[in-house]
């Protein structure tokens, strides 16, 4: 058995106090009220009977004050509120996964209900959103549990949140309910699966209940499907309608070689079974700068570009509205965000004894300060952005910014020169890997290029090999005390790099990437992602703004920030150097069809096991042992009342 | 004044109502009553100085009592003639005496009959007052005696009707006071009064050394003892209950008592058989004894007693 009030310690020093206050009490009432009568000699002849009786007397005044004791003991453990330790046999144990994706923004059940308080206690004004109809149904869960019976709620969106413990108590599954928010994901089912079965294991009866709209991912993730054995599986739908325009693609980039420029991508998307009339809107700095209708069939999506547009510099918006006042049921959707980097001027120390394709190529962009230092004059003064050691590779002047070794050489260098390696007839040294995914190879094909002779490059295994041939890395990447670096293991005039519009391409997306301009990344992150935002200085956390206005601190590891991003909007980084606190943007999006389609569904299906509808509850009788014990203390109280004044307990 | 304290505090015991002292005890009604009484009982008394009382004594009276011989210096006038021709004997005619009667009132005024609300006392003392009135109207001579465990007051003799005021006037201001003790008040009462007579009891008979030796007492001295028993039933049913610490109001004794409906129950058993005790010893001593319930107004208490004989003849 185990105490949730009083401890023990207390429960026994207060038992003991107070039973010595009964007994003092008791024997203080045990003194006789004296009356006077007109002939004693009366009395003594009825009491001459009673003598035999004394002991029988006494007896039941002993039994007056163990009645009192009883009750006192009664009382007591009312209040310790005692409980058993192990749960009843056959005591239900329920995970209720509450989807708390997007589509569960969605207001399509009717409007606010009386208790319909929600995160923090507010009471929302206005349609009653699906998520509201969830936390509703999980209060009713919680008045349906009896005897032992325990749940766990958890919030299911792209991760896990559990919200409460296995309990009973209905105060924590109140607050539970209340802390259930919607949030612009996808619902990630199988992690939350797989929690529910490990929160469920050894417990008896055990069940899990989903209550969704049916929106919600696959139910296997890397570990494969997800198995839950016997563990029953029950669905609470919620929602109803599935008319929903959206915005389901948002992209922005600038143009490679005119950086003032830029061009817009954007796909509207009909969720619905009718066709709808819309309209797009574009906005740039809070500008509308567009606006057009379009009729989109039932679930046709449609793309639009905004080509060779110019004037916005920080922020692009678009919105999509039905035409003639209809109601969307799910607005979360209907706006997109994207974010352009400033420009500024990038500052590049060119050290070379020169390299005409070198400096043509930096000509290209009018957005970069060159400042061409022969090797023996290096380092310029000032301050860079970006230095580039052209066939050398001296120590590291301070303010040089990050760095790129082309054909590198000396002992200086971060990274260690490998053998060199030459082509030779029918074998040519060139790149025979690449990563794609790298933004320094991004719109470039360097498959093809031929080298004469090159060096491999070896570095830490925290660098990455951006190009290999099949003898070792020819462009590698890495960071050293903070400070990035990019190496080209060869002189790219002895290859035919030069010639090809992939030279200056890797050259500008080198120096984008050092000065955080990637011109394809620029647009937005998706919600449900872990992100990894790059951070300005060397601190360790930052402090990151919301779309809300919220701040939270985020952690910041090799320069980026870490943030599982559950919103779309605009975000702000706040990262403090000393006494100087930087900042940066950047735009977020849920872009994701799949939320966007909000018709409900009827069923859930995990593996071959549809899941059951949600029964077997009722409310009940909770097992609170003290209700009891107040009840068992109350009714002694009227017994020795009773007793007492029909003068059987004296 | 403990005692008296204890006594009138009946609240404690619950038993009674508190006196209702501003009610007159002899008031207009009452006195209507009295002369509707003296009617009634005209008829059985008589007495010497015209009272109609007879005694069982011969003397000068005209109603013939007996015969005896005739002796030198008898009055001649008394021979019985009739006699005299039957029996060739001279003989003398006796005439019974007619002289008035004493009637003497003993009131128990000791605390016991104070107890409560004073119901018993009143009520005795009406009763007194209304029987002394009747002995008045019939010419007897009335005297009030009051007594717990001694005499404590004393009207004379008097005799006449108009003497009753006197008996208003002393009983109003007869209060309880001492213990009950009616032996020893008894023989004070019959040490004090040499002319014999009726002895008219009026007490709850609450003597701790038994209710006996006051009436023996009055028996020996040759008084006409009548028991007059006053009752009340707060006596038989005290409103008792619970752990007590039970005090008798004479004597202090006390007694530690759980009171239940048991044990009230056997108490008013025991009440019962003790009034049963009274009435039997009366009846075999051949005392008039009558049990006045206070509840019972005393006209039909004294009807009832007329009725039943022992207070008139």
């Amino acid at each position: 058995m185990h105490f949730f009030g009083i401890s023990t310690t207390l429960l026994l020093q207060a038992g003991a106090g107070l039973a010595a206050v009964v007994v003092a009490l008791y024997i203080l009432r045990l003194r006789r009220r004296p009356a006077s009568v007109p002939f004693a000699k009366l009395w003594q002849r009825v009491l001459r009977d009673k003598e035999s009786s004394a002991l029988f007397s006494q007896l039941r005044r002993l039994l007056s004050l163990l009645l009192q004791l009883l009750l006192l003991g009664l009382l007591l453990l009312a209040l310790a509120d005692p409980r058993p330790s192990a749960p009843a046999a056959g005591a239900r144990h329920l995970v209720v996964l509450v989807d708390a994706s997007a589509s569960m923004k969605a207001t399509d059940v009717g409007p606010q209900g009386a208790a319909a308080a929600g995160p923090a206690g507010a009471v929302a004004s206005g349609p009653r959103s699906r998520l509201e109809l969830a936390r509703e149904k999980v209060r009713e869960l919680g008045r349906s549990l009896s005897g032992a019976d325990a749940m766990l709620v958890a919030q299911m969106d792209a991760a896990l949140t559990p919200l409460s413990s296995m309990t009973s108590e209905p105060a924590e599954i109140e607050q539970a309910a209340r802390r259930l928010a919607a949030v612009d994901v996808r619902a990630a089912l199988a992690p939350a699966l797989r929690f529910a079965l490990d929160a469920l294991r050894a417990l008896s009866r055990p069940e899990i209940v989903v209550v969704s709209d049916g929106a919600l991912g696959e139910p296997s993730d890397a570990a494969g499907p997800v198995d839950l054995g016997d563990v029953p599986l029950s669905f609470v739908p919620v929602g109803k309608g599935g008319r929903n325009v959206a915005v389901t693609g948002f992209a922005v980039r600038r143009y490679p070689l005119d950086k003032s420029r830029y061009e817009v991508m954007l796909e509207a998307t009909n969720a619905g079974d009718e066709p709808e009339d819309v309209e797009l809107e574009l906005y740039g700095d809070g500008e509308l700068s567009d606006i057009v209708a379009l009729r989109l069939g039932p679930h046709e999506s449609r793309s639009r570009f905004y080509p060779n547009l110019s004037g916005a510099s920080r922020t692009l918006e678009a919105r999509i509205a039905l035409r003639g006042g209809g109601r969307d049921v799910l607005p979360a959707d209907d706006r997109a965000f994207a974010l352009l980097p400033e420009r500024r001027r990038a500052r590049v120390q060119l050290v070379t004894a020169g390299n005409t394709y070198l400096e043509a190529a930096l000509l290209l962009d009018e957005y970069l300060e060159v400042v061409t230092v022969p090797p023996g004059r290096y380092p310029a003064a000032g301050a860079f952005d970006v230095t580039i050691f052209d066939s050398v590779g001296p120590a590291l002047a301070p303010h040089s910014g990050h760095v790129l070794y082309l054909n590198p050489s000396g002992e200086h260098l971060p990274f260690k020169l490998g053998p060199e390696i030459k082509s030779a007839r029918g074998r040519n040294v060139g790149f025979d890997e690449l990563d794609a995914h790298s933004p320094l190879l991004r719109h470039v094909s360097l498959g093809d290029v031929n080298v004469a002779r090159a060096h491999v490059l070896e570095g830490t295994k925290e660098d990455r090999a951006v190009g290999r041939s099949e003898r070792g890395a020819l462009l590698l990447q890495g960071r050293r005390q903070g400070t990035r670096f990019v190496a080209l293991g060869f002189d790219i005039r002895e290859s035919d790099l030069p010639l090809r519009i992939a030279w200056p391409l890797l050259l500008l997306n080198v120096i984008s990437d050092f000065i955080e301009e990637d011109i394809g990344y620029v647009s937005s992150l998706r919600t449900g992602d872990v992100w990894h935002v790059p951070a300005p200085g060397q601190a360790q956390t930052g402090r990151l703004r919301l779309p809300d206005g919220s701040e939270q601190v985020v952690p910041i590891k090799d320069g980026r920030a870490v943030f599982l991003g559950r919103h779309a909007g605009f975000y702000t980084l706040l990262v403090r150097e000393g006494a100087e606190e930087r900042t940066s943007m950047f735009a977020a999006n849920m872009s994701d069809p799949v939320e966007s389609a909000v018709k409900p569904a009827t069923e859930l299906r995990v593996g071959a096991r549809q899941a059951g509808e949600l029964a077997g509850f009722a409310v009940g009788a909770r097992r609170r042992w003290w209700i009891y014990l107040i009840g068992a203390a109350l009714l002694i109280t009227a017994l020795e009342w009773l007793g007492y004044h029909r003068r059987v307990t004296v | 004044m403990r005692r008296a304290l204890a006594c009138a505090a009946a609240p404690l015991s619950r038993s009674a109502a508190r006196p209702r002292a501003q009610e007159p005890l002899f008031d207009e009604e009452f006195q209507r009553k009295l002369e509707y009484l003296a009617l009634v009982s005209r008829r059985v008394f008589s007495g010497a100085m015209k009272a109609e009382r007879r005694t069982k004594k011969t003397g000068s009276g005209v109603e013939f009592a007996d015969r005896r011989e005739y002796v030198a210096g008898d009055d001649f006038r008394h021979l019985d003639w009739h006699a005299y021709g039957r029996f060739d004997e001279l003989l003398l005619r006796l005439f019974e005496e007619q002289e008035d009667l004493s009637i003497y009132f003993l009131l128990d005024s000791s605390w016991s009959m104070g107890f409560g609300s004073g119901a018993k006392l009143r009520h005795a003392k009406r009763l007194c007052a209304a029987l002394a009135y009747v002995g008045l109207a019939n010419l007897d001579r009335v005297a009030i005696v009051t007594a717990g465990d001694r005499v404590t007051g004393r009207m004379p003799p008097t005799r006449g009707k108009a003497r009753i005021f006197r008996v208003f006037r002393f009983l109003e201001a007869v209060s309880p006071d001492g213990d009950t003790d009616l032996g020893a008040a008894a023989r004070a009462f019959a040490a004090q009064h040499k002319r014999r007579g009726l002895a008219v009891l009026l007490s709850d008979l609450y003597d701790p050394a038994g209710f006996e030796s006051g009436i023996n007492a009055l028996r020996y001295s040759r008084f006409e003892p009548l028991v007059l028993h006053i009752v009340e039933p707060a006596d038989r049913a005290p409103l008792l209950k619970g752990d007590l610490l039970l005090r008798d109001c004479e004597s202090g004794e006390e007694r530690e008592v759980t009171v239940s409906g048991r044990v009230l129950a056997r108490y008013g058993q025991a009440y019962d058989a003790y009034l049963e005790s009274v009435r039997r010893f009366c009846t075999a001593k051949r005392v008039s004894y009558f049990a006045a319930d206070v509840r019972v107004p005393f006209d039909e208490l004294i009807l009832r007693l007329f009725r039943r004989g022992g207070f008139l003849r």
